[in-house]
């Protein structure tokens, strides 16, 4: 029991990714060996075309064909798994269904109660603090409330594990802010393993406890940089000297891959 | 409590419901005008009290009745085994890429060849009586309904059958949760095309060559000059027509705003 309670949540060993396209073999992902404990927040950053969001769902099983393992509790996963919910970038509440649910389709799946699944329901849109919003519709809500919709569901299915790919890509900036703190508050109340995909520094500082740095194409894991702000943390802290630092500590070692992508982007398209 | 007010229009008089009713009146008062005016040969446009006089006589005909029966048989029939076919088809066209990427061009192809032109082989086929009538209704009601589904079923998202993925759906749960609410919009509007090309192709093979039926009916009054009666047929035509998609409508659609969540799909358990 003791060694169940050691062992990581999430372990990734050697997790490597080849696609074969028809105009050869494109390496995505170089070999990635990763530990995140229970409770912790990590922000995985890069270009775009680093393999951040490949590295993602292999994790998160949609990719099923990949080189290494991956363990969640110290037991071998492939493919989807309860205990790995995922958020997408992409708009992904379902129009035809009420927020609340939203919120219950993979409880309902799942085979739990209607009482109890829409008991859980409730609780799980006051904590992303939709309250009184549960008959609404998605196409009567804001981009960020159905951001929010698409958290509380994943939540619902109580994973170990929550992935989230870009899930602030396509907000406003204030929004995003503001959300960042809302699952920055719901991580901590919930002590919820957290990984997030971005490419957004100040807000993988304001978020992380770790932030992982990828090179561009292959993909592999450049640099850890420890988050060492102290909690509660919010958007405030933005203006702070150490967020500052931290920042330009990322941006320093993120410039170089990205200026290689921007490259390779320009001599594709040139 | 509407999600979008529009803001200014409230107090306006000319509100879209009364600009409707006001464009009947006009266009009714156009065509009273130009049958008084004397310009046309008498009867070619029979002033509305006399259509409304031959609706009020063909509603106390037993005949009428025989042939109205008739054709609505004859449309119930060919809706249902064309939306029926046409939805096998077109989900057999999404779902496969293969068989899609054959048999696709062949249907859009043929969607807007006048299925009337088959009337002859189905007439040999089928005989001069309804089974030839409901074959080419069927037929007209097939290809919307195909094309539709077919469309429609590429058109499910992505990320929403990504989602399916992550809680583990399983298959008959992805299609019962996911394909099938995601289906509605494209379903509705197949249904409500295929009515209408169905409801065509039964008239108008009654009109050509039948023993009974609306059309059949119409193409007599036609041929014998009543054109106030020929309309007040068309006129019921076009009320069972719109009776139709009225129910479409109401029923086959996705619950959205407005509906507060009270109604819920049979397969949303």
């Amino acid at each position: 029991m003791a060694d169940v309670k050691q062992a990581p949540v999430l372990r990734l060993k050697d997790v490597a990714k080849t696609f074969v396209t028809p105009h050869g073999n494109v390496r995505a992902v170089e070999p990635v060996t990763l530990d995140i404990r229970q409770g912790e927040f990590i922000s995985i950053i890069g270009p775009s075309g680093c393999g951040k969001s490949t590295l993602m769902n292999i994790v998160g099983g949609l990719i099923e064909d990949y080189e290494g393992s991956v363990e969640v509790d110290g037991i071998q996963v492939r493919g989807c798994h309860k205990e790995v919910g995922m958020v997408f970038q992409e708009e992904s509440a379902f129009p035809w269904r009420t927020a609340l649910n939203n919120v219950t389709f993979p409880m309902e799946a799942a085979g739990i109660t209607k009482e109890e699944r829409v008991q859980r329901a409730m609780e799980l849109l006051h904590l992303v603090g939709l309250d009184g919003f549960e008959n609404r519709f998605p196409a009567e809500l804001s981009g960020g409330m159905r951001q929010r919709i698409a958290i509380a569901r994943t939540l619902a299915f109580r994973p170990r594990i929550l992935l989230m790919d870009e899930p602030f890509a396509a907000l406003d900036e204030q929004t995003r802010l503001l959300l960042g703190d809302k699952v920055l508050q719901i991580q901590q109340e919930l002590n919820q393993t957290t990984m997030l995909i971005t490419h957004n520094i100040a807000e993988a500082v304001q978020l992380s406890d770790r932030v992982l740095i990828m090179s561009f194409r292959p993909g592999r894991i450049k640099r850890v940089v420890e988050i060492d702000l102290p909690h509660p943390r919010s958007s405030k802290m933005m203006g702070g000297e150490r967020f500052g630092q931290l920042v330009a500590a990322i941006w320093e070692d993120l410039r170089e891959e990205a200026s290689k992508g921007l490259q390779e982007l320009e001599r594709v398209r040139g | 409590m509407a999600a979008v007010e529009y803001i200014g229009r409230k107090t306006a008089f000319w509100t879209v419901g009364r600009l409707r009713i006001a464009g009947v009146i006009a266009a009714l008062a156009v065509w009273e005008l130009a049958g008084l005016s004397g310009l046309f040969f008498n009867d070619v446009l029979p002033s509305a009290f006399r259509i409304l006089r031959a609706m009020g006589q063909l509603l106390v005909s037993r005949e009428f009745y025989e042939h109205l029966g008739v054709t609505v048989f004859e449309v119930l029939t060919s809706f249902v085994l064309g939306a029926v076919t046409g939805t096998a088809a077109g989900l057999a066209l999404g779902i496969s890429r293969r068989a899609g990427d054959i048999f696709e061009p062949f249907i859009h192809y043929l969607a807007p060849t006048p299925k009337i032109v088959f009337l002859p082989i189905l007439l040999v086929l089928f005989g001069v009586g309804m089974g030839s009538k409901i074959a080419l209704g069927s037929i007209s009601c097939f290809f919307p309904m195909a094309l539709n589904i077919a469309a429609g079923v590429r058109e499910v998202s992505p990320t929403l059958l990504r989602v399916g993925r992550t809680f583990s759906l399983t298959r008959s749960q992805t299609i019962r949760m996911i394909y099938l609410p995601a289906l509605i919009p494209a379903v509705a509007t197949g249904l409500r095309i295929g009515l209408a090309v169905s409801i065509v192709g039964c008239l108008l093979s009654e009109y050509k060559l039948a023993r009974a039926g609306m059309g059949f009916l119409a193409g007599q009054y036609g041929d014998k000059f009543a054109i106030a009666h020929m309309l007040a047929v068309l006129i019921f035509i076009f009320i069972l027509a719109s009776l139709g998609n009225a129910v479409i409508a109401r029923f086959v659609r996705l619950p959205g705003p407005g509906d507060r969540g009270s109604v819920r799909l049979a397969f949303d358990k």
